[in-house]
């Protein structure tokens, strides 16, 4: 009997030895776990930036700074008339850190005119810190941004304890008391109805993901409790209560610790929180579903003023504050934090994974800089939005909205600066910028017409047949494509049946060239995939995601030069020690003659071909070019183009595969100039090779002119020296007409082969 | 690695020194857009011109020019992965300045990346478009780069690229 009883007594001591090794290990665990923070580009200041003061506030808004009238302390500024002073924080970059700083910045005339520090010294280039735009969290799985103590507002723990806990100081992990008055209240109403628990009893559910309230369980708990509190102090228990306790759901993503709410609910920093801030979070403790203050607002509004009540109560704070921060709304952001863009947060994930486990990413507290910028994502998001609401009202389908999708970058780096997966952003669903593969239709053509330039046997004002096609498959069936207008347009000029997408033409010229050589030449600018060569591969029968779009268009955009996409430009330890850099890398893949001719051209798509819809939605000034995209029966509607700083690629299409009714023109191109417009691009420009000559061409005919000899009059690029018939009576007395002469262009062909070749 | 980049004091006094920079060229691609430049009808065709592009010279701006000399700073430390980055930040300033990717091509040379080094000198060749010595600096960087990979003989044909680059 009493060796019974000994053994009983044995076996509950180990027990507890063992469920005090779980919890501690737990907590040491927990406390260094911490998902990848991923970080936006930071914006570089210097003298000329074209940035107007208000754009600049934006900014500073966008990174949390308040305006103030004395700046005391980082995180502020002040507006001077024509200039802005701004209390800088510390700044951690991928490269360095920047202590706090003083700068005033000197704006005028739409632009920043100096940057200068606190001791007036000229200050060349200065980055604002980048801004946080989320994290990698586990699939399923716990979100969370870290405080430590001295970010956290003294009122947050206070007013926890008043609510939650009051006995926390001075208890050890469990409060009897408490829980015989939940106990009698449960018995009461026949139901359990009241927790009692303590806040260190709250932690370790938390932890072991378990709200079952078995007796069992409750005996469990409190032993572990007890536990913590006998190896940890009470600091410790606090901190990390804060950081663990589950506070909200958005999607897959499960919102833990008060770092987190706070940016999820009201899009500031924890430590920037007002009273009655602090109260909802408190409130919502209690039930993150049932007190959603986006949900309910009228059941967390009641409890936020419970614990308002309750904290003046306690004597926490003053009766006077509690009473007018209840006067107050709830003050949370109508939508999640902007900062959470799930698409491009899918390809940073997507990028990383081909280097780290998992687990290094959820939990070993990286700092990922990317090349987001905020501002294009937010301008690419909204066009989207906007431009497929209004043609769904157009073109209404009975059984799903329009879909969308939309690629930003800066060409001559490769940055991917803002990417789109569908018109519901913030949604983390299909991301159809990386996962829907769709036939790219007219796409193709430029890289069809690069090919015939290089070949040296085409130039832009080369007249080509736009006649009937048919071709005998290995199927034995015929191959009959149409031009889209269903008619036949006969001799027109290379620069012409592009500009105008004329599928016959092309057809007739790929078929001259080889598909081997078009299908190499796709190859060259990025297509991961060998295209299949067919004949139907010269009208867009390549299914390509928009990424993948945008990385072939980013070569033709940067002077035929390919750099791979980078969305990742450095990877930095939890303790700043760099790890991994994704550098700049360019590769040529096309002669600059060749490019320069086709560039021309897709300047020309824009003026007088399928893209001149978008002039009008334009800076007039601004020089673009592009191309639009239709895929068989109106599926897929896509345009490709760029200025000189950004290239923006838009598909829109149904989910299901319906025709849309729109083309490339109608659908995709309006969303594409929405966002050119708005991103303060800078105008596509490139030196024109030596070899070349620029002529002027009558646009329906090919025909040498002088300008203001005929109606419709296009300057192109040709190879100088090449011989081009002229229009009879128009300017040129002998026909044909040579383009002025460069002379040594095979020479220069040859020597440009003989360089990248080997 | 903590270099906190206090820009204002060493640099400042270094780019006095060079005194004011000029304004950069005007980089139109060709002027006015297509077919906006026409005559009034009746005008005289004018002679077909060889092309001959403007003159011109590159210069580094300010911005550039500070984040040119710290990474110069970080490449003479041998830490070139710094360098290229400090580069790249340049890059984005003025990504259609031949001098930087000049520039970054050398520190993918001093790194042994003769491939890459190789590539942004022909990307700064194609931006170089006249400009006699910005040609000519990137020609010298692509002989570096392919003697570096045992090119010599296109080496030799390179380095004469850009004494003819210079001579014009």
């Amino acid at each position: 009997m009493l060796a019974a009883a000994a053994l009983a007594v044995l076996c509950a001591a180990l027990y507890v030895l063992y469920l005090d090794i779980v919890v501690v290990r737990q907590f040491e665990g927990r406390r260094w776990t911490l998902p990848a923070q991923v970080y936006a580009a930071p914006l570089e200041l210097y003298a000329g930036l074209d940035l107007t003061l208000p754009e600049l506030e934006g900014e500073l808004q966008r990174l949390h700074y308040r305006r103030a009238a004395q700046l005391d302390h980082p995180g502020s500024y002040r507006l001077q008339g024509e200039h802005i002073e701004v209390a800088l924080r510390p700044a951690r970059f991928a490269d360095e850190t920047r202590a706090a700083q003083l700068l005033t910045i000197n704006g005028g005339a739409g632009r920043i005119l100096s940057l200068r520090d606190a001791a007036d010294r000229e200050v060349p280039v200065l980055r604002l810190e980048p801004l946080l735009i989320g994290s990698i969290f586990p699939i399923h799985g716990e979100d969370r941004i870290v405080v430590a103590p001295a970010e956290v507002p003294p009122l947050l723990p206070a007013a926890l304890k008043a609510v939650e806990d009051r006995k926390f100081d001075t208890h050890h992990g469990v409060d009897p008391l408490a829980m015989l008055r939940a106990a009698w209240v449960n018995v009461r109403a026949g139901q359990i109805e009241q927790g009692g628990s303590t806040l260190t009893q709250q932690l370790v559910r938390s932890y072991f993901l378990s709200s079952r309230q078995t007796l069992s369980r409750k005996l469990r708990e409190a032993v572990m409790a007890m536990a913590l509190d006998a190896h940890f102090s009470k600091a410790d228990l606090m901190n990390a209560y804060i950081n663990e306790i589950f506070l909200g759901q958005d999607g897959d993503r499960a919102i833990h610790g008060f770092g987190l709410a706070s940016q999820f609910y009201f899009g500031k920093p924890l430590g920037e929180l007002d009273l009655s801030e602090v109260a909802l979070l408190v409130a919502v403790v209690r039930g993150p579903s049932y007190y959603d203050p986006r949900r309910h607002p009228d059941r967390a509004l009641q409890r936020r003023n419970l614990v308002l009540k309750i904290m003046s109560e306690q004597g926490v704070v003053a009766p006077a504050d509690a009473v007018a921060a209840t006067r107050g709304p709830l003050g949370v952001t109508s939508r999640p934090a902007g900062a959470y863009y799930p698409a491009y947060l899918d390809f940073v994930r997507r990028t990383l994974r081909r280097d780290y486990h998992e687990e290094d990413l959820t939990k070993a507290g990286l700092r990922i800089y990317t090349s987001l910028d905020p501002r294009a994502q937010q301008q690419a998001e909204s066009a989207l939005e906007h431009d497929l609401d209004r043609l769904d009202r157009a073109h209404p389908h009975p059984a799903a909205p329009l879909e969308g999708a939309v690629v930003v970058t800066a060409p001559s780096s490769g940055d991917v600066i803002a990417i789109v997966g569908g018109r519901n952003v913030g949604y983390d669903g299909f991301d159809r910028a990386l996962d829907a593969h769709r036939p790219m239709g007219s796409l193709v053509k430029p890289f069809i017409y690069l090919t015939a330039l290089e070949s040296g046997r085409y130039n832009a004002a080369t007249v080509v047949q736009d006649a009937p096609v048919d071709v005998k498959l290995a199927s034995g069936q015929h191959w009959q494509p149409e031009n889209f207008t269903h008619q036949v347009y006969g001799a027109v000029p290379l620069v012409r049946a592009l500009a105008e997408s004329l599928n016959l033409a092309t057809v007739g010229i790929g078929l001259d060239i080889g598909l081997p050589k078009i299908a190499a030449t796709l190859q060259r600018f990025g297509l991961a995939q060998p295209p299949a060569q067919v004949p139907a591969m010269l009208l867009g029968a390549v299914d390509v995601s928009p990424l993948e779009t945008a990385q072939l268009f980013n070569g033709l955009a940067n002077g035929g030069f390919r750099t791979p996409l980078r969305a990742v430009r450095a990877v930095i330890s939890a303790q700043g020690k760099p790890l991994k850099a994704f550098p700049l890398e360019v590769t040529q893949v096309a002669t600059p003659e060749a490019i320069y001719q086709l560039d021309r051209m897709l300047v020309l798509v824009m003026d007088h071909g399928t893209g001149r819809a978008a002039r009008p939605l334009l800076p007039a000034q601004l020089l673009v070019a592009g191309k639009s995209g239709t895929s068989s029966d109106l599926r897929d509607s896509w345009f490709a183009g760029f200025a000189g700083s950004h290239l923006v690629v838009v598909w829109v299409g149904y989910d299901n595969d319906d025709p849309t009714l729109l083309t490339g023109s109608t659908g995709a191109l309006p969303v594409w100039a929405h966002i050119m417009a708005q991103l303060n691009a800078t105008s596509w420009t490139a030196p024109m090779p030596e070899s070349l000559a620029e002529v002027h061409i009558e646009f329906p005919t090919g025909l040498r002119v002088v300008p203001g000899c005929a109606q419709d009059i296009v300057a192109v690029v040709v190879p100088g020296g090449a011989q081009l018939p002229a229009r009879p009576g128009c300017g040129f007395p002998d026909t044909p007409s040579g383009a002025p002469a460069s002379g040594s262009l095979l020479q220069r062909a040859q020597q440009w082969l003989h360089g990248v070749v080997h | 690695m903590r270099r906190v980049l206090v820009p204002g004091a060493c640099l400042g006094v270094l780019l006095c020194a060079c005194g004011p920079l000029p304004p950069r060229a005007p980089e139109g691609p060709y002027g006015q857009g297509p077919g906006t430049a026409q005559p009034a009808p009746g005008t005289p065709a004018p002679p077909a011109a060889p092309n001959a592009p403007a003159p011109r010279q590159f210069h580094l701006g300010t911005a550039a020019s500070a984040l040119v000399t710290q990474a110069h700073h970080q490449a003479a430390g041998g830490d070139y992965g710094q360098a290229a980055a400090t580069l790249e930040r340049a890059l984005r300033i003025e990504p259609d300045n031949p001098l930087i990717w000049i520039e970054l091509g050398r520190v993918r040379l001093a790194e042994n990346n003769g491939l890459q080094a190789d590539a942004m000198g022909r990307k700064a060749l194609a931006l170089a478009t006249g400009d006699p010595a910005a040609q000519g600096a990137a020609w010298r960087l692509i002989a570096d780069s392919l003697r570096l990979r045992g090119r010599n003989v296109d080496a030799a044909e390179a380095d004469r690229h850009a004494a003819g680059s210079a001579a014009r």
